[in-house]
C-alpha cells in the first residue's frame, strides 16, 4: 500500500493541507510544535478510524485530542493511496460519528463499503492494535507494549497460516480451558455422588452378610438358646391333697382301732357275764329260788347281752371304716394313675408343641435367611451398577475430554504454525538489526514470553542490559520484521516518529541507508535536520515535506 | 383357547426414582400386575405367560408370596413362568424351593423343558435363566415332542448376550405361539404368531410409547392377538427441531402447552435437534425443570457451515482446525472437540 496524496481539511491544528508523498522515502520535518504527530494521528485514523470513546488502553483520547482547534463542524480528511497499483479516494468525517467513511475506486468510481470489511481488505487484514505495534512506530514508544507479546503470538499463527487477522488464539485456548475445568468439576461432582452411593451400599452389604452369618450360626446350633427357659407345665392338681389324704387315713385308721377295741371290750365283757353266769347256774341252781343269787344271775345275762350287743355295734362300725377306707385307697390309687397319666400326656403334648414352635422358627429362620441372602445378591447387583457411570457422567465426561481434545489439538496447531513463523521472524529481525548495526549484532530471537533477545559471544542479553540506542533499534527490527510477517502480500506505510533520537551518526547512518533499500513506503517524522543531510549526502531519494507553524 | 402374555413386568423396580413422582411409581408395577390377574379373571383366560423378568431383581420371599397369593385368585388359569436375565435362577435364588399354587407351572429348567396343561392338550416350553448373561443360542432347534398338541414357546431374551435369536425364524417352527420377552417395546415380529410383550409398564425414560400386555387366542392352531394398553404411567417422546428463530421462550411456551393437555400419567422425554446461534442459545436446565418432564437431551448445535468455513479459511487456524478434526476418527468426543473449538475461535 503506497499513500499518493494526504488532504487534510480541518484536523487538530492542521488545517487545509494537501501534501503527495513519494512512493518510497518521505520525510516529515518540523520543529516542535507544528503538527508532526497530528498528521501521524490523522493517517492512522485514517485508516482505522477514530473512536470517540476512549480505546481499551485509556491511554488515548484521540478523537478529543485532535478535535480541531477551530471550526469543530469541519472535522474531516481524505486519503488517495494504491493497492496493488489501483488508485482508491478513502474519506472520513470524523465529527459525525454515524457518517460512514467513503471509499472509492478511482478507476471506475465504484465505491466500496468500508463498514463491510472493504477497506480492511485492502489494507492486508491487518488491525489498529498490530499496525500500532509494528510499521508506526511512535515518539518515545519504540518499547512495544506488554499485550502486544498475545498480540503478536496470535499474529505469528495467523500470518503463518494466511490469516487475515482477527481470531484470538490465545484466548480460545482460555475459553477452551477454562470449559474443560467446569466440566471436570461437574464429571467429578457427579463421579463422588455415585461413588459415595456406593460406599453406603457397601455398608449395607456387610451389614446385611453380618446377619446372614448369625442366621446361619442360628440355625447350626439348633436354637438351643431359644428353648432354653424352663417348662412352664403346671403339675397334677391332686397331688396338694395328697396331705389331707393321709391325715385323714391316719384319723380313720385310728377310729378303727378304736372300734376294735371296742370290740373287744365288749367281748370280754359278754364272755364274762357268760362265764359267770353259767357257774353260777351250777352252783346256786333257779330252783333253790334264793333271791340273791337270781339277781346275780339276771345282772350277768345282762352283762352278757349288753356284751355282744356291743361286739355287734363296734364290729359293724370297724367294718365299714375298713370298707370305707378301702374304697378310699382304691379310688386314691386310681387318681394316681390317671394323674401320672395326664402328666404323661402333658409330657407328650408339651413335646410335640416344642417340636411345632421349633419348626415354626425353623421356618422362619429360613425365611429370613433367604431374604437377607436375596437382598445381598440384589445389593450386590446394584453395587455393581453404580459402579458403571451413568449416562449423565459419560457425558459430562465426553465433553471434558472434548474440551481437552479442541485445546490441544489448538495448542499443536498453535505451536506448528508459531514455530514457523517465530523462526521467520528471527531471520528477519536478525537481518534488519545487522544492517542496522553493521553487524554488530546479527542474532536477534524471542523467548517465550515475546521478550527480545540478542545473541552475543555466545550469551543471551535482553535489550535493558545494553545501550538505549541499541534497544531502540532492536524493537524498531522487532517491529519492521513483524509488520513484513504480518502483510506478505503488499507492506503497509512505515511511520517513524522521531525514533532515530537515540542514535548516534554512524547508526543513524546505516539506519537510513537501510530505509532508503526498502521497497515499502516511509515516512519518517523529525525536529532535526540531520537526518535530511545524511540523506542528501549519501543520495538517498526522498521526498521532503516540511511543516510550519 | 384364551390367553394371556406378559413379560418383564419388573416388579420391585424404581424407576425414576429421582424425579418428583418417583415415590408414586414405585408401586406401578404391581399395580399393573394386578391389573392383568384381575383381567385374567374378567376374560377367563385359560393360561396367563409371563415370558421372563417378573422381577427386577432376585424375589424375596414375601414378593413370591404376594405374587403367588394373586396367582391363586384365578385358580381356572394356567400360569406358566419362567426366570428371566434381571430375576435368573441364582443359587441362594428364593425362587428354588418356593410352593407355589397348583394353577402355577414354573419352569425352572436351565435347558428347554415343557409342561403340559392338563384339560388343554397344550404343552409350554420354556427354560429358566441360571445367571445373568448367556450367549448361547439356546432357542435354536428345539425339539417339538409330537402328539395333537397346542405348543407355545416362552422365550426370553434375543440379543447378543441374552440368548440370541431372531424372531422371525420362528414363523415356520412347530411352534402355535411365541411368547418373547426382554424387549421392553411392544411388537409383532411375525404377526399373530411371535410377539414381544414389552415390559408391562416402561421402566426408564427409553422406554417410550404405549406398554402393556398381549390378549391371545388360539383356535385349532391358529392364533391372533391384540395389545392392550396399561396406562399407569408413559413416556411421551417430543422431538424438537430447534433454529436460530425459535427463542427460549417460544420453545418453553410449546412445551407448557403439550404438558397442559397431557394426562398426569405421562411424562415427557424432549430431544432437541437442530441448530441454535450463541445469542440465542437453548437452555436445556429450563425445560428440565418442567413439570412432567422427565428428560430432556440437548443435541443442538451451534448453527455453522464447516464445509464454508474450511474453504474460506484454508490456510488458516480455523480451516486447519477443521480439518484436523474431521480427519480423526469420527466418535462423539471428535465431534463435540469439532464444535468446541471452532465456538472458541469464533467467540468475540
Amino acid at each position: 500500500m503506497k499513500i499518493t496524496e494526504i488532504q487534510i481539511k480541518n484536523f487538530g491544528k492542521l488545517r487545509n493541507i494537501n501534501v503527495r508523498p513519494l512512493p518510497g522515502l518521505n520525510v516529515i520535518y518540523g520543529e516542535n510544535e507544528t503538527g508532526k504527530s497530528t498528521m501521524q494521528q490523522f493517517i492512522t485514523g485514517m485508516l482505522f478510524g477514530m473512536e470517540k470513546q476512549p480505546d481499551k488502553q485509556g491511554d488515548h483520547q484521540s478523537y478529543q485530542q485532535y478535535e480541531p482547534w477551530e471550526d469543530g463542524s469541519f472535522y474531516a480528511g481524505g486519503l488517495k493511496f494504491t493497492v496493488a497499483d489501483k488508485p482508491f479516494l478513502l474519506e472520513r468525517d470524523f465529527y459525525h460519528e454515524d457518517a460512514p467513511a467513503k471509499l472509492v475506486n478511482e478507476i471506475d468510481g465504484e465505491e466500496l463499503s468500508v463498514e463491510h470489511g472493504d477497506l480492511e481488505m485492502l489494507l492486508g487484514g491487518i488491525k489498529k492494535t498490530a499496525y500500532e505495534n509494528t510499521y508506526c512506530i511512535r515518539q518515545a514508544e519504540v518499547e512495544t507494549k506488554k499485550e502486544f507479546a498475545e498480540v503478536l503470538q496470535n499474529y505469528f499463527v495467523n500470518a503463518s497460516l494466511g490469516e487475515e487477522g482477527g481470531l484470538d488464539l490465545t484466548g480460545a485456548g482460555k475459553r477452551l480451558n477454562e470449559k474443560k475445568k467446569e466440566a471436570q468439576r461437574r464429571y467429578q461432582e457427579q463421579k463422588e455422588k455415585r461413588m459415595d452411593a456406593v460406599e453406603k451400599m457397601r455398608l449395607e452389604e456387610d451389614i446385611l452378610k453380618k446377619d446372614i452369618k448369625q442366621l446361619k450360626n442360628q440355625q447350626k446350633e439348633g436354637y438351643s438358646n431359644i428353648f432354653q427357659q424352663p417348662s412352664n407345665a403346671i403339675p397334677p392338681e391332686r397331688d396338694t391333697n395328697q396331705m389331707a389324704e393321709y391325715l385323714r387315713d391316719l384319723r380313720q385308721k385310728k377310729k378303727q382301732q378304736g372300734y376294735m377295741i371296742r370290740c373287744g371290750i365288749s367281748l370280754l365283757i359278754a364272755l364274762f357275764g357268760l362265764i359267770f353266769g353259767i357257774v353260777n347256774v351250777i352252783f346256786h341252781p333257779l330252783q333253790e329260788g334264793n333271791p340273791g343269787w337270781m339277781a346275780l344271775e339276771l345282772f350277768l345275762l345282762f352283762l352278757f347281752l349288753g356284751g355282744a350287743g356291743g361286739v355287734c355295734h363296734w364290729f359293724q362300725k370297724e367294718r365299714r371304716l375298713r370298707l370305707l377306707r378301702k374304697k378310699q385307697q382304691e379310688e386314691t390309687k386310681e387318681i394316681n394313675i390317671s394323674a401320672t397319666r395326664d402328666i404323661e400326656w402333658q409330657k407328650v403334648q408339651g413335646q410335640q408343641e416344642k417340636e411345632a414352635k421349633h419348626q415354626a422358627v425353623e421356618a422362619l429362620l429360613q425365611e429370613q435367611l433367604a431374604e437377607k441372602q436375596a437382598l445381598l445378591v440384589n445389593l450386590q447387583e446394584v453395587i455393581e451398577e453404580t459402579q458403571q457411570p451413568g449416562e449423565e457422567e459419560q457425558e459430562l465426561e465426553q465433553q471434558k475430554q472434548a474440551y481437552e481434545l479442541a485445546y490441544n489439538t489448538l495448542h499443536i496447531l498453535t505451536q506448528d504454525a508459531y514455530q514457523d513463523t517465530r523462526k521467520q521472524l528471527e531471520q528477519e529481525m536478525s537481518r534488519i538489526l545487522a544492517e542496522l548495526t553493521h553487524g554488530k549484532y546479527d542474532a536477534i530471537g524471542l523467548d517465550d514470553q515475546m521478550n527480545l533477545l540478542v545473541e552475543k559471544e555466545e550469551r543471551s542479553l535482553h535489550p535493558w542490559q545494553l545501550s538505549q540506542g541499541v534497544m531502540e533499534q532492536m524493537y524498531v527490527a522487532l517491529r519492521l520484521g513483524a509488520g513484513g510477517i504480518f502483510t506478505r502480500e503488499e507492506s503497509m506505510p512505515i511511520i517513524l516518529d522521531e525514533v532515530f533520537a537515540a542514535f548516534d551518526e554512524k547508526r543513524l547512518e546505516a539506519a537510513l541507508l537501510w530505509l532508503g533499500r526498502q521497497k515499502g513506503q516511509i515516512f519518517l517524522f523529525t525536529c532535526q535536520r540531520r537526518e535530511m543531510e545524511i540523506l542528501e549526502r549519501n543520495r538517498i531519494p526522498y521526498g521532503k515535506i516540511m511543516l510550519s507553524r | 383357547m384364551k390367553f394371556i402374555h406378559i413379560a418383564d413386568i419388573h416388579l420391585g423396580a424404581k424407576p425414576d426414582k429421582e424425579q418428583s413422582w418417583g415415590e408414586e411409581w414405585k408401586y406401578h408395577n404391581w399395580k399393573a400386575f394386578t391389573k392383568v390377574i384381575s383381567k385374567a379373571k374378567e376374560e377367563q383366560v385359560q393360561i396367563l405367560l409371563i415370558a421372563g423378568d417378573l422381577f427386577h431383581r432376585q424375589p424375596l420371599p414375601r414378593e413370591l408370596k404376594e405374587v403367588n397369593q394373586q396367582f391363586s385368585k384365578i385358580p381356572q388359569t394356567h400360569v406358566v413362568l419362567i426366570a428371566g436375565n434381571r430375576d435368573y435362577l441364582a443359587p441362594s435364588s428364593c425362587y428354588r424351593n418356593f410352593p407355589w399354587g397348583k394353577n402355577v407351572h414354573f419352569l425352572a429348567q436351565e435347558q428347554i423343558d415343557y409342561i403340559e396343561l392338563e384339560g388343554l392338550d397344550t404343552r409350554v416350553y420354556g427354560l429358566s435363566y441360571w445367571q445373568r448373561e448367556i450367549s448361547k443360542p439356546l432357542y435354536q432347534q428345539i425339539q417339538v415332542k409330537g402328539g395333537e398338541f397346542c405348543n407355545i414357546l416362552l422365550a426370553h431374551g434375543g440379543d447378543e448376550r441374552h440368548i440370541p435369536f431372531d424372531g422371525k425364524d420362528f414363523e415356520h417352527s412347530a411352534f402355535d405361539y411365541v411368547a418373547c420377552g426382554h424387549g421392553h417395546k411392544p411388537m409383532e415380529i411375525v404377526k399373530d404368531k411371535v410377539v414381544m410383550a414389552g415390559a408391562l409398564q416402561p421402566m426408564d425414560c427409553g422406554d417410550t410409547g404405549e406398554h402393556g400386555y398381549f390378549l391371545g387366542e388360539i383356535k385349532d392352531h391358529v392364533c391372533s392377538v391384540q395389545f392392550v394398553p396399561l396406562h399407569y404411567c408413559e413416556y411421551i417422546p417430543l422431538n424438537l427441531k430447534v433454529s436460530p428463530e425459535i427463542t427460549q421462550s417460544a420453545l418453553k411456551e410449546f412445551v407448557m402447552m403439550r404438558v397442559r393437555v397431557a394426562p398426569e400419567y405421562q411424562k415427557f422425554r424432549i430431544t432437541l435437534t437442530g441448530f441454535c446461534n450463541e445469542e440465542n442459545p437453548v437452555e436445556p436446565e429450563e425445560l428440565k425443570k418442567m413439570k412432567q418432564v422427565a428428560q430432556v437431551i440437548n443435541k443442538c448445535h451451534t448453527d455453522y457451515d464447516f464445509e464454508k468455513m474450511k474453504l474460506q479459511h484454508e490456510r488458516q487456524v480455523l480451516g486447519r482446525y477443521i480439518q484436523m478434526m474431521e480427519e480423526m476418527p469420527q466418535n462423539e468426543i471428535t465431534k463435540k472437540a469439532l464444535y468446541y473449538g471452532v465456538e472458541a475461535l469464533m467467540a468475540e
